[in-house]
């Protein structure tokens, strides 16, 4: 199974994986996920909207540095383990923690439960907003190639 | 091949069936629950505001138990246990032989003893989906709805049936709404949404008796003032008990709730026991987390369950979404700190360095930790200045093998 | 831009010059076209002007989380600022152009020296209602009379204003209150304007943006043109060859990058005098040659008619200079304004080219400043030219060739101005006017504005081009957009077969390319004078010609000014990428649509040379229909 890793000491807070994040999962959905293309999304991309979160965020560590705080699709995952719908959970093929919105029932027991704070709410409170790994893109996740530092790569663990 | 059988289909029960099935694969499992369809019973309330259909309750697969190769006898109840033959009868005279058996036979509601309500007809609690179809067909026939109890069920209830503009009063015991969850601000923003959707409280006061008709069925309530509360129906949401006749039929200990040991063994051998029926806690993530503990140690895999930590929910109302987590009553000797903006109310409470309990309402994104740091007693006392902006950068670190986070403390 | 997309693959990025793209990346230096790969990932906050960091507290980003920056400014307000302050720039580096042109101008009469065109002297003189004694004394007066408005506080009107304008505009900016002040002032009152805790309100900040657009188009762009031309003599269409080919190793050469000819002037002439030429020889070269480079170059091609001896051609656009200077048999960079690539240097310190300096808004880090001063020119211009030798001397036969003798062609139709295209019609627009009304041509698109490389080298221009005239749509170019067009031969007569049934006839009839190259950006000036006069001829005003204009790959801040000045004059104006707007729905909302009401222009932004094809050839036929013809 494969695992975006973060190497944070290379982070400079730019938040182009965020950017990135979000018009990956705007109206302006690019449809391989080419570099070209998530740039175009993100020109189109409504930055004072709600509705565009993003599932990646990079919060400042107090001393200077920058923390990408990114879903890890855990081994274990916290979310899919008190999910009570059904809404999420651990696909043990592909090892992602997959989320099915149709299913879901808003209760946020995962956002609760997620012990690294990654699961957000969206906006209408009707829904979980979590990594999905971009699966929409044949090029896999959009931050991976939106990172001027490189610093996010997709590994094989 | 071994033969597994699990009695109850809810959070435990389905919880275990999947992990016996992970470790295996050739095994015989069997699960007996009284329920016809499996059903989360946190989104009893979806299907009794009519959003969602008894399928749309559902937690798992449509196809799970065929998926998974295991047995599910529905509809039916289990009336005893011959723990020396390891047989599990259920039914009109059925039996069913274990190797391994489960108890999830879970919790039921509580009815106090107010005059004419245990044994009214009309008097329904919401706890299976059973109960939610008893309210369903009696809210067509009359509108008016007393609830007795505000917790999470109770309000569950109530903003399922004012969605379907039902006229709803929910008598309160405790000076404010969700007692356990809230303080007495939070409270208040739930209590002025509800009211906004049509609902009366009735904070302070308790059901004291009844008047009925000649059927039996409560046509007014009397509270503890005095006052009578015509009604059509009403909804039992004053506590649970944990369902405990079966092992109490058949020599398992159980005096409130079943007992069980760290690796949730009854008193039996080879009986587990899992999920609200063992009182360690009330809350789905745990009786999730203990089907999966009970189930491991019966496939083998020595398993200890951690005593889980109860105090943690989250609700979402109207939209308007509270995480409560911790002892949000117990402020002595604490230091209380609050944060409020016309978009958000949070409060921290910090005993001797360590988060003791946490509320947030209004947008609880990213919030998990806090549970975290209550649930592990992590020193917060050099954060105290922004322990509303805590974020998982503040204990940052990595399993460089797997890439996983890891808490850095 | 689509046509880029590979660029993660390659080690340079494409161009449509193709021959061009191979060259670059066999070279064994690093240019632009090499760090397109290492900067192709974008801030998206940049690219939608929503950073901003004007004060300690930035910077600040627009995001849902924070819709405002600390200051409360909103994405409009942000947006809308940082647009101000790149229009303003840009309209400063023309304006800064047109004053040293005038100043060039005024110290030519005053030392009463060589005028190459009297009959440009007279032109402009009418034009602005001067007066004065003789040629010099004339000059002296037109160029005092550009100055003066120049410098007047930005309180006051400029003078000029409606004597250089179409009347019909001038009325429509009088009523929306945008006529321009002092043009210096201009730009430092919105500079102010923009600065921390100023204005903080878009639109109108937008229309201080139109109104440095006025100013930078009829003094910035047609006031340099027509004050160059006195000293500089009239375009004249000949042909003329382009590409690297031009470069003859045989003599010292000198690439000039800039934007103000005249600053050449004195040089390039003495570059030709016998006892220089002899220490030339001396040293073992034929003589001297200039090659053309970025704007300045196209501006010696365009006058190419007065400079046979010295001028060799046009190498290239802005993002062939590095290519160009890696050829090896450049000795020396004479410039004197942008676009002079800071990458040159490290390719001058390699092939110990000598950098000189004449300006020092471009002074490059390891460039000599030799500033120029008309009064020192003579002492100033031989250490120049000793230089040049020294670095010819020491250079030459030590550092390796690289030439690229088969690149670009030898037949590109330049010389194209208002002037040179009217008399080349037999003095009137009626030829052109009928060619349009029978559909012939199908109506004009100026394809202006710069080259970049971000997302491919002129490709969008030249697709956009070729999409053009297979619509039977003449395009007219000024700008480093002509540099890359010519290089790729779409301004040589054969390029008819790439235009529609239409214009491919008027072309061949009477042999000329589908693609007009009127040179410089500076011209882009020529091109609405062209427009403007169509329109005095056909009686109506300049948003109802089937005129469009396109800066497909704009690059800097002044094309952002030149590109002001088209929305002022109500043009539609085609981008390939936007101006950093995106982020504001009010700015976009402005820019591409309320425009239309305001002065009758519109920005339109398509990244894909058919899809904005489409666009303009649609809004041509709209004014086409509109006009009854």
């Amino acid at each position: 199974m494969k695992r975006i890793f973060i190497d944070a000491a290379k982070c400079d807070g730019c938040k182009n994986c965020t950017l990135a994040c979000m018009a990956s999962h705007s109206d302006m959905t690019p449809r391989k996920g080419t570099l070209a293309e998530i740039r175009q999304a993100v020109y189109a991309l409504d930055l004072t909207d709600p509705v565009n979160q993003s599932r990646n965020r990079i919060v400042t560590d107090g001393q200077g540095g920058y923390k990408p705080i990114f879903c890890r699709h855990c081994d274990v995952p916290d979310c899919a383990g008190t999910c009570m719908s059904g809404a999420l959970e651990k696909n043990l093929e592909n090892g992602l923690v997959e989320y099915h919105s149709d299913k879901c029932a808003a209760c946020y027991m995962c956002v609760m439960n997620c012990r690294y704070g990654v699961p957000a709410i969206s906006p209408d409170r009707k829904r979980v907003v979590k990594c999905d790994f971009c699966a929409h893109l044949e090029e896999g996740p959009a931050c991976v190639r939106a990172c001027p530092k490189k610093a996010i790569e997709v590994r094989e663990v | 091949m071994e033969r597994f059988v699990i009695i109850g289909a809810g959070a435990a029960g389905i919880t275990a069936a999947r992990t016996l099935r992970a470790f295996r694969s050739e095994d015989i499992i069997t699960v007996i629950s009284i329920d016809e369809h499996v059903h989360s019973r946190c989104m009893l309330h979806k299907f009794l505001g009519h959003e969602r259909t008894i399928q749309g309750i559902n937690f798992v697969d449509e196809d799970f138990f065929e998926k998974n190769n295991i047995f599910h006898i529905s509809c039916q109840t289990v009336t005893r246990v011959d723990t020396e033959a390891r047989t599990v009868h259920y039914g009109q005279d059925y039996s069913v032989p274990y190797d391994k058996l489960l108890i999830a036979s879970g919790a039921g509601f509580f009815i106090p003893p107010i005059p004419h309500f245990r044994e009214a007809p009309n008097v329904f609690g919401f706890r299976d989906l059973s109960d939610a179809l008893k309210i369903d067909e009696a809210f067509a026939k009359g509108r008016r709805v007393f609830i007795v109890g505000s917790g999470l069920v109770g309000l569950d209830a109530a903003s399922a049936l004012c969605e379907r503009g039902a006229d709803v009063t929910i008598a309160e015991m405790a000076p404010r709404v969700m007692p356990l969850q809230t303080d007495d601000y939070a409270a208040g923003v739930y209590q002025k949404v509800f009211e906004d959707h049509g609902c009366r409280f009735l904070l302070g006061i308790g059901a004291a008796d009844a008047v009925v008709d000649g059927e039996g069925n409560i046509t007014e309530v009397i509270l503890s003032t005095g006052e009578h509360v015509p009604c059509d129906f009403i909804i039992m949401a004053a506590g649970v008990r944990p369902r405990i006749q079966i092992a109490l039929d058949s020599g398992i200990r159980a005096e409130r709730a079943i007992e069980v040991d760290d690796h949730l063994r009854t008193s039996a051998p080879d009986v587990y026991a899992a999920g609200d029926c063992t009182g360690l806690s009330g809350v789905w993530p745990d009786a999730m987390a203990q089907g999966k503990a009970a189930a491991e140690n019966m496939a083998g895999i020595n398993t200890v369950y951690e005593k889980p930590y109860p105090f943690k929910n989250t609700s979402n109302f109207f939209g308007v979404t509270m995480l409560s987590v911790g002892r949000m009553d117990l402020t002595e000797g604490a230091d209380v700190i609050v944060h409020k903006t016309p978009a958000e109310y949070k409060k921290a409470i910090i005993t001797g360095g360590r988060l003791t309990g946490y509320l947030s309402l209004g947008d609880i994104s990213n919030h998990g930790l806090y549970l975290h740091l209550i649930k592990n007693g992590i020193d917060v006392s050099d954060k105290k200045d922004r322990i509303f902006r805590l974020t998982f950068a503040d204990f940052y670190g990595v399993n460089e093998k797997n890439g996983e986070y890891v808490y850095t403390v | 831009m689509n046509s880029c997309t590979d660029c993660l693959s390659r080690s340079t990025c494409a161009s449509a010059d193709k021959p061009m793209e191979n060259y670059i990346r066999s070279l064994p230096l690093e240019t632009a076209h090499h760090r397109v790969a290492t900067q192709e990932t974008k801030c998206g906050f940049g690219l939608q002007g929503v950073c901003c960091r004007l004060c300690a507290n930035g910077p600040c980003r627009i995001t849902p989380d924070a819709p405002r920056g600390i200051c409360g400014a909103s994405a409009d307000t942000i947006v809308a600022r940082n647009f101000l302050r790149a229009v303003a720039a840009g309209s400063g580096c023309y304006i800064h152009v047109v004053e040293n042109t005038a100043r060039q101008l005024k110290n030519t009469g005053l030392h009463r020296d060589k005028i190459r065109s009297e009959k440009a002297l007279n032109h402009l003189a009418e034009i602005l209602g001067v007066t004065g004694g003789d040629k010099y004394d004339l000059c002296v007066k037109v160029a005092d009379a550009v100055l003066s408005d120049l410098y007047r506080p930005e309180y006051e009107g400029m003078e000029l204003v409606e004597k250089l304008a179409y009347a019909p505009r001038v009325k429509k900016w009088k009523e929306l209150g945008i006529m321009p002040g002092g043009a210096k002032g201009e730009v430092f009152n919105n500079v102010v304007k923009t600065s921390t805790n100023l204005s903080s309100d878009p639109v109108e900040m937008l229309m201080s943006c139109l109104r440095l657009g006025i100013s930078t188009g009829l003094y910035g762009l047609q006031l340099t043109n027509l004050l160059n031309d006195v000293v500089l003599g009239d375009p004249v269409i000949r042909t003329a060859p382009v590409g690297m080919n031009v470069i003859d190793p045989d003599y010292i050469n000198i690439l000039i990058t800039g934007h103000q000819h005249s600053l050449f002037t004195y040089i390039q002439d003495r570059l030709l005098d016998e006892d220089v030429v002899a220490r030339a020889k001396a040293a073992g070269a034929k003589g001297f040659k200039l090659v053309g480079c970025t704007c300045v170059g196209q501006d010696l091609q365009l006058r190419g008619e007065h400079y046979t001896e010295i001028f060799d051609g046009h190498a290239g656009n802005n993002y062939i200079s590095e290519a160009v200077l890696s050829c090896g048999a450049i000795d020396a960079v004479l410039s004197e304004f942008n676009c002079t690539l800071p990458g040159i240097e490290t390719i001058c310190d390699e092939l110990k080219i000598k950098q000189i300096c004449l300006d020092v808004v471009a002074k490059k880090a390891n460039a000599e400043y030799i500033p120029f001063h008309y009064e020192t020119r003579q002492a100033d211009g031989d250490r120049i030219i000793d230089e040049i030798i020294a670095a010819y001397t020491a250079r030459r036969g030590s550092v390796p060739m690289n030439l690229f003798t088969d690149h670009g062609n030898r037949n590109t139709l330049t010389g194209v101005s208002e002037g040179s295209l009217k008399a080349f019609l037999g003095g009137s627009w009626k030829p052109l006017i009928d060619l349009i009304v029978t559909g012939q041509i199908k109506g004009l698109a100026g394809v202006v504005g710069c080259s970049s490389v971000a997302y491919g080298h002129d490709t969008l221009t030249a697709e956009l081009a070729k999409e053009l005239i297979a619509r039977d749509i003449l395009v007219l170019t000024a700008g480093c957009s002509s540099g890359g067009l010519e290089n790729i031969g779409l301004m040589t007569p054969e390029a008819a077969e790439l235009a529609g049934p239409g214009l491919k006839a008027v072309c061949k009839t009477l042999g000329i390319p589908p693609v007009l190259n009127f040179g410089p950006c500076l011209a882009i000036g020529r091109l609405e004078i062209v427009a403007t006069e169509i329109a005095e001829e056909l009686g109506v005003d300049l948003p109802q010609l089937p005129l469009v204009l396109s800066a497909a790959q704009w690059l800097e801040e002044q094309a952002l000014a030149d590109g002001a000045f088209a929305l002022a004059l109500g043009l539609p104006l085609h981008l390939g990428v936007p101006p950093f707007i995106t982020g504001s729905k009010l700015v976009t909302k402005v820019l591409t649509e309320d425009m239309v009401s305001l002065t009758g222009g519109r920005v339109i932004v398509d990244p894909d040379g058919k899809s904005a094809a489409n666009q303009l050839e649609a809004i041509i036929e709209e004014k086409r229909k509109a006009l009854n013809i």
